[in-house]
């Protein structure tokens, strides 16, 4: 048992030092005591005390230095040169300020920035979903292949018909549950509020492995069939909020949406669904039957639990199977003979969208560039440091320090440095990371179409332990990074040769134009900072031709919201209601214009149907071409600024009753009657009574990008609402003014004329087409902001090597323009220095660069990542950041006397 | 260049160490009875600083070969004894047989030479 022995003697060290001291002393009192003794008694009164102990002290040998080795034996001798070492770090660093600020400032960003970035991919890509076991839980969706509507999908949503096919043959998964997200009115307890929820099963949140906080989950019995009871399930905040965390709240009723529920639960805090927004859950089966059991209507998600020792493989295996039997009980209605299957995957690889994994990843690579740029800068301003204290390094390896010991003093300085800057780092990372959870996800992620389960990850992005100590890794890795190679070098050994010449050696002029390595660190971080400008500058073209896009309508000066109609009115009386409420809008100062439309450009998820042809002969099922299709007031084209082409808008005579008009875009007039003329063609739409009815074109309108800027304009139609009426609408109200400044007065104008109708995210239009680029333009960002930072250090890296090399030479110079050497020569050839470390790092970086933008294709928009003008600009800007950190010493250098020079010299 | 003293000590250490142990196998001493045991000994041949015996008592003490425990001294004053352990003990085995090996190599040596 001698590791219990040996453990128990450190632990007794370690924790009472100062007793291993006393004791220590208290055993050499007690040994020089006795042999004092024996060498009076030996002596036998030759000795006086005095003498005795004298020799007893000889005979012992030097107390000091033995009692520093069993120190040093114990352990407890590191912290006594740890602290001398610190102490010698910290007094060097006080009498360099200049030199200290710069260096823990560079360290501060680098590593903040890291950390920042290091928060959101944890919290985005690495952290477990916060569920128990979350590597249980897989995502289930049905499949389709490829078809003349589009490319084979692989991650659709179910109708409960097909899930109840899969759920009752499956024999892998201990719980599973459909579940979808919605929007509905809450009028009792307080003001109507347009809230968040999920349909789910009664098995969500076992599925999930979440219990209620209060109260009781779903019953089975109210998860049977459609039309069940219509009981609730509170949100935390939503409890907190309407009900001020009453605990009687069970048993009450909430009305949602005209109906009466039941309130069974609360749930716990922080937990809102798999959408991550949703306030309360209700039973998926509180719907209609008729909505329910509709196997070809898909809507919901479909989440699993794999029972424990089943592998996610078996899953995915036993999904396939499944598949072809959900296939075979609904097959598909108009027998395109197309065979749909079903998938799982695991619920974690699901929750961020692929585009957002990978500009995360090249956000992580590019702060990671930063960092290894401010090591450089850093072990620079350290080499010149180390420089400027040759002789002291000289001297004391001359006394006897050992290399080791040297080098670990001067580690010991790098390391104190980095923790200084990595301190400071948290506090820029703090406000990065409070930025970055600030980012609106939902709108974000909705406008770009983005899928996955951002919303839940993007709100838990904070600094926690996992960041914390990813920056006292960085800061320790930078510190051993920047300190290690100046300190293996400073303590060369053929530096004793400084001491042979009494005043500091004239630089080896070769060691200016040849491989130093100060030059070579500045050379590699002006590579480094041009891969990462390549990437920015890739970025920011993309961002500008996204910009150039022209999305088909204006977005300036346009007032958006929501609103929904009350339940209460037929749709015989809602055309009436929108034109009273349109008119009273327009009474508003300020508005020039107010129309209705049901979906928002650049927004995505609008209304996709087929188009028929009623003057040709009708197709086979399951080829009518898909068409979007969008219900609108005559005036929307107006309001938001849609030119129209040919024929004429849609007017007030296009009312029910009347024959059913139809405009088009152009993409749709030219793809559907290619060099034909499209007005006046009769026309069959998949919805909202135009299916059975013959419509006739009336006009083509200019394309309008309702999904994402970069997606080419799809195929649009567009109908009067008052020919097929519908009850959710945006307003759109344009204004001669700030479109904010009418906010308020729309809100008290649609709240005077319908008290009960819920009016809900009020944008302006710009606001909402900005999320459609939110994303391209954080990562441009960023990105820039990383490369402008790189940029800096690397040319400040570089004026540090140029003017060092200037202040090194300064007798050189003094003497070749005592020579006859005129400014411009010195000037020329001191610059020279400059541009060919900036080439040769710049030769570098242009291959790296090359190689590294080759990952970004996917994040860019008609800009190659190989784009020879962002290449020609940045090694143009790299050039010029060369010239001007070579410059300035050298414009000094220029102005030497070489009198002074030489004489000093 | 001179030997350092690092390396002299460096050549004792192994040697002062089986000493140690072999001294502490009669009975728990104080460092100064160690001390003055091995001088006994060794009859001098080992001029050892007597302090450094403390260091090596650490290291033996940090491999857990060695345990210490403060009681009185015969004279009444409180002292530091070391006892060796069982893992020393073994230690101290490995450490003879292999010194014999290493000697027994030596004779045969000088023999020849001879």
């Amino acid at each position: 048992m001698s590791w219990l022995h040996s453990i128990r003697h450190r632990l007794r060290v370690f924790l009472h030092p100062a007793d291993f001291q006393r004791e220590l002393d208290e055993e050499t009192r007690f040994h020089l005591d006795l042999e004092s003794m024996q060498q009076e008694h030996a002596a036998q009164g030759g000795l006086t005390p005095a003498e005795a102990r004298y020799a007893a002290r000889r005979r012992y040998g030097n107390v000091t230095s033995l009692h520093e080795e069993t120190r040093r034996m114990s352990g407890l001798g590191f912290f006594d040169l740890l602290r001398q070492d610190l102490r010698f770090a910290v007094k060097s660093f006080l009498r360099t300020p200049g030199f200290t600020a710069v260096a823990v400032l560079t360290l501060a960003i680098g590593i903040g920035a890291n950390t920042a970035i290091f928060s959101a991919v944890n919290a985005l890509l690495l952290r477990p979903l916060p569920y128990p076991e979350p590597d249980r839980l897989m995502k289930l969706s049905l499949s389709s292949p490829a078809s003349a509507h589009g490319p084979a999908e692989t991650d659709r949503v179910w109708s409960y018909p097909k899930f109840a096919v899969f759920r009752d043959a499956q024999t892998v998964f201990e719980d599973l549950s459909l579940w979808m997200d919605f929007q509905l009115t809450v009028t009792s307890e307080g003001e109507a509020e347009r809230v968040r929820l999920e349909f789910v099963g009664a098995r969500y949140l076992p599925t999930l492995g979440v219990r209620p906080a209060l109260g009781r989950n779903f019953l089975p019995e109210e998860d049977l069939h459609g039309g069940g009871p219509k009981v609730v399930i509170l949100g935390d905040a939503f409890w907190q909020r309407r009900f001020s965390a009453d605990p009687a709240v069970l048993g009450r009723t909430l009305s949602v949406s005209g109906d009466q529920y039941t309130i069974v639960g609360v749930l716990p805090p922080g937990f809102s669904g798999l959408s991550g927004r949703a306030e309360l859950m209700i039973p998926i089966m509180s719907q209609p039957a008729e909505e329910i059991n509709q196997a070809w209507s898909h809507s919901y998600y479909a989440v699993g639990r794999l029972r424990r020792g089943v592998s996610p493989a078996q899953a995915v295996l036993e999904a396939q199977l499944l598949g072809g039997r959900v296939a075979a009980a609904y097959p598909h209605p108009e027998t395109r003979g197309e065979v749909w299957g079903a998938t799982a995957r695991l619920l974690d690889a699901t929750r961020v969208d692929p585009l957002v994994r990978r500009s995360l990843l090249v956000l992580l690579g590019a702060v990671g560039l930063v960092l290894l740029i401010a090591c450089a800068n850093v072990a620079n301003l350290f080499l010149v440091r180390a420089a400027g204290r040759r002789r002291e390094i000289a001297v004391r390896l001359a006394v006897g320090a050992g290399r080791g010991r040297l080098v670990r003093q001067l580690l010991t300085e790098s390391l104190l440095l980095s923790a200084v800057g990595g301190a400071a780092s948290l506090l820029l990372a703090w406000w990065g990371v409070t930025l970055l959870s600030t980012i609106n996800p939902v709108n974000a992620l909705r406008a770009q179409r983005l899928e996955g389960l951002g919303a839940v990850s993007f709100s838990s992005i904070h600094l926690d332990a996992a960041a914390f100590s990813f920056a006292a890794l960085m800061t320790l890795v930078t510190g051993l990074v920047f300190g290690l190679i100046p300190a293996l070098k400073a303590t060369h050994p053929a530096l004793t040769a400084e001491l042979k010449e009494g005043t500091a050696p004239e630089p080896r002029t070769g060691s200016f134009r040849g491989l130093s390595s100060r030059n070579v660190l500045a050379a590699g971080e002006i590579a480094l900072a041009l891969v990462l400008l390549a990437g920015s500058g890739l970025m920011i073209r993309s961002l500008g031709k996204l910009l150039r896009i022209d999305p088909g309508f204006r977005t300036d000066k346009v007032l958006t919201l929501w609103l929904n109609a009350p339940p209460d009115y037929g749709r015989d009386s809602l055309p009436g209601f929108y034109d009273v409420m349109l008119d009273r809008l327009r009474g508003i100062p300020g508005v020039t214009g107010a129309a209705l439309g049901d979906c928002p450009p650049l927004n995505g998820g609008c209304n996709v149907t087929g188009m028929y042809f009623r003057d040709r002969p009708p197709a086979a099922p399951g080829t009518s071409p898909d068409i979007g299709m969008h219900w609108i007031t005559p005036e929307w084209n107006q309001v938001i600024g849609v030119p129209l082409v040919r024929g004429r808008m849609l007017n007030g005579s296009d009312r029910r009753g009347n024959r059913k008009a139809v405009l088009v875009s152009e993409t749709a007039a030219r793809k559907f009657w290619p060099g034909e003329e499209a007005l006046g063609r009769p026309v069959g739409l998949g919805q909202g009574g135009f299916s059975e009815d013959t419509a006739y074109v009336v006009g083509i309108v200019g394309d309008v990008r309702f999904g994402t800027l970069d997606a080419p304009p799809m195929p649009e139609a567009y109908v009067s609402i008052y020919q097929s009426p519908r009850g959710r609408m945006m307003v759109f109200l344009r204004t001669s003014g700030d479109p904010v400044a009418a906010a308020g007065a729309a809100r008290r104008v649609l709240r005077e004329f319908a008290p009960g109708v819920p009016v809900y995210d009020i944008r302006t239009l710009e606001s909402r087409a900005g999320d459609a680029m939110s994303h391209a333009r954080f990562s441009a960002i960023l990105l820039a902001l990383f490369a402008i930072v790189a940029l800096a250090l690397a040319t400040l890296g570089t004026y540090g090597v140029i003017s060092f090399g200037v202040a090194q030479r300064t007798r050189e110079i003094g003497i070749r323009v005592a020579l006859g050497a005129g400014r411009g020569d010195v000037i020329r050839m001191i610059v020279g220095q400059g541009i060919r470390i900036a080439a040769a790092g710049a030769a570098i970086g242009l291959v790296a660069a090359l190689l590294a933008t080759g990952v970004m294709r996917s994040l860019l928009y008609g800009v190659a990542p190989s784009d020879p003008v962002t290449f020609a600009a940045i090694v143009a800007l790299i050039g010029l950041a060369a010239t001007l950190a070579s410059w300035i010493p050298a414009r000094r250098a220029a102005r030497l006397d070489p009198v002074e020079t030489l004489r000093e010299g | 260049m001179p030997p350092t003293p690092q390396k002299k000590s460096e050549l004792l250490k192994g040697t002062l160490d089986m000493l140690i142990l072999r001294t502490l196998t009669v009975k728990p001493m104080h460092g100064y009875a160690i001390a003055q045991h091995i001088e006994r000994l060794s009859r001098d041949v080992l001029a050892v600083e007597q302090g450094s015996l403390y260091p090596a008592l650490e290291r033996l003490q940090k491999q857990g070969w060695v345990t210490s425990r403060w009681g009185d001294s015969p004279t009444g004053r409180r002292a530091r004894y070391y006892t060796i352990t069982a893992s020393g003990r073994r230690k101290l085995g490995e450490e003879i047989s292999s010194f014999q090996r290493v000697l027994l190599g030596i004779k045969g040596v000088m023999r020849r030479r001879a």
